[in-house]
């Protein structure tokens, strides 16, 4: 039997600890010692760090297989998707104003197309299929004359069900709509070849590969049409597309984190493959449970269950120490089910019950047994709790 | 998935009473009384010794705050008189544990329960004494 006393961390999908060798490269940005100075000035402790800013242009742009000058700095993903959606729809608004996007895609895709309807726009909401994959015909029917921009994000945060991409792409070429990915759960994970996929915009962030928070990037495909107006103004930088002092030290580590994910990813997704199989073997037999998403179209760092007649809140606080999300907002009035998993087809519910366990580099088989076992005294433990059950 | 921008939603009391529910299960012989709504379940049943709540158990589906209410309504009403069951208000726990106001639906199910439990045992009387 394997015992914690200390927390268990499974929560990779949500953020995951900075890799020390990019911690290594960080610091040497840092103090008056290293290359601190704005990569801006024009002096030679500038031009020192924007040797840094550049060569991670070029580290995340050999892990993307795309032209570093095509990669614009962000705060993360969440501006990245910003200034795609935002930007790319009032670009190219003279054109139309239709844009689509999916119900299962993240909040800071959805609450930019919300923000957008408010504002004159047209928005097509996809619902996926049962599986949680988008059923590609309706995307074909959903595209008018007048639509500008299609937003699908790759892996998705929730249940890790994989969207094809690439025929999406083709889809959206063939109709000359400019794609969006939301690709914060696979940059650094999957492999992706911007040079063959026919993607326009790609969001990314690099705490979700091992970087640090507060940095991340949008790929802007070189391509006729394809632009973003930008957000924010002042100072010139990058193209004014994204102006403000850039982050040398932060660049730096979500260059040498993507260049570290590069090097490792085949070893990375095995160990995942296997880590995720050995936890869903150690939990599939328990009365009631459901596995949310497509396993065959799923990232093998994702496995969310619900299960039934279980309390998720009170789930979550029963499986402590392990660190783990769950299907509902419960920072909300009311406790809101997943939207995600509702629009699976799952009961309010199921995909309260809900729990994501997202597995990262650092996590042990240990690690997992003990999460199963966990998961397992949790159910029993509810279970005995509730008025019927049998003593 | 889910983060709570206000932190963590337990006080250390809510915890330590959800981990450790001293009261809960059945008592043999005796009929629980089982009030469901607000998507929560509460059961309560008590053995009575003269006018004394002798033992006092619960069984409950929901969430931690209510696992943990129903554990210290129990603790603190086994010993005590019988008739203060339907004396038993929600804002009692909600106080001491505490819990936040937007659940007060949720322990409104739990002195429903605890009324129902006072007013089972005298209907009852009733009809030993009919």
């Amino acid at each position: 039997m394997s015992t914690h006393t200390t927390m268990v961390y499974l929560d990779y999908a949500a953020s995951t600890p900075v890799d020390p060798r990019v911690i290594e490269t960080m610091a040497g940005l840092l103090s008056r010692d290293g290359d601190f100075a704005n990569p801006s000035s024009n002096h030679m402790a500038g031009r020192r760090s924007r040797d840094h800013v550049e060569r991670a242009g070029e580290q995340l742009a050999a892990l993307l297989n795309c032209r570093s000058r095509d990669l614009i700095w962000t705060s993360g993903a969440t501006e990245s998707d910003n200034l795609a959606i935002a930007g790319a729809a009032h670009f190219r608004a003279d054109r139309g104003k239709h844009l689509v996007t999916m119900s299962t895609e993240h909040k800071a895709v959805t609450d930019v197309f919300h923000a957008l309807a408010k504002r004159g726009f047209d928005v097509t909401w996809l619902h996926p299929r049962e599986t949680g994959v988008l059923d590609l015909a309706e995307l074909e029917d959903a595209i008018r004359d007048d639509t500008q921009l299609v937003s699908i994000m790759h892996v998705n945060n929730e249940t890790g069900v994989i969207q094809d991409i690439e025929r999406i792409g083709e889809i959206c070429r063939g109709k000359d709509v400019l794609l969006h990915v939301d690709a914060a759960q696979s940059v650094g994970k999957l492999p992706l070849d911007l040079a063959a996929l026919p993607v326009d915009l790609m969001s990314m962030t690099a705490h979700k590969f091992y970087g640090p928070k507060g940095i991340g990037a949008l790929y802007i495909a070189d391509r006729p049409g394809c632009h973003v107006e930008p957000l924010i103004f002042g100072g010139g930088q990058q193209r004014g597309l994204r102006p403000g002092t850039l982050p040398a030290q932060l660049i730096a580590g979500i260059g040498r984190a993507a260049e570290i994910a590069h090097e490792e990813m085949t070893a990375n997704l095995g160990h995942l493959h296997a880590l995720r199989d050995r936890m869903w073997g150690g939990i599939r037999d328990v009365a009631g449970i459901l596995r949310n998403g497509d396993a065959a179209s799923s990232f093998a760092g994702h496995l969310n269950v619900s299960i039934e007649d279980i309390e998720g809140e009170s789930l979550l606080l029963a499986l402590e120490p392990l660190c783990v999300a769950t299907g509902s907002a419960c920072n909300s009035t009311n406790q809101e089910p997943s939207y995600v998993l509702r629009a699976l087809g799952r009961s309010d519910r199921l995909a309260q019950s809900a729990i994501r366990f997202s597995f990262g580099r650092p996590t042990t088989e240990g690690e997992v047994d003990f999460a199963a076992e966990r998961y397992r005294g949790a159910v029993n433990r509810l279970r005995e709790l509730a008025p019927g059950h049998a003593a | 998935m889910n983060s709570d921008p206000d932190g963590d939603p337990y006080g250390d009391r809510v915890r330590e009473l959800f981990a450790n529910p001293a009261h809960s299960g059945d008592i043999e012989g005796a009929i629980p009384v089982l009030v469901e709504d607000q998507g929560v379940r509460v059961a309560l049943v008590a053995n009575r010794e003269d006018d004394l709540i002798a033992t006092l158990r619960f069984r409950a589906w929901g969430c931690p705050h209510l696992i943990a209410a129903a554990e210290a309504f129990c603790a603190d009403y086994e010993g005590q008189a019988w008739s203060r069951l339907e004396d038993f208000r929600a804002q009692e726990v909600m106080q001491s544990l505490p819990v936040p106001t937007r659940k007060m639906g949720r322990i409104l199910v739990l002195e429903d329960a605890a009324r129902s439990l006072g007013q089972s045992d005298r209907q009852r009387s009733i009809e030993d004494t009919d």
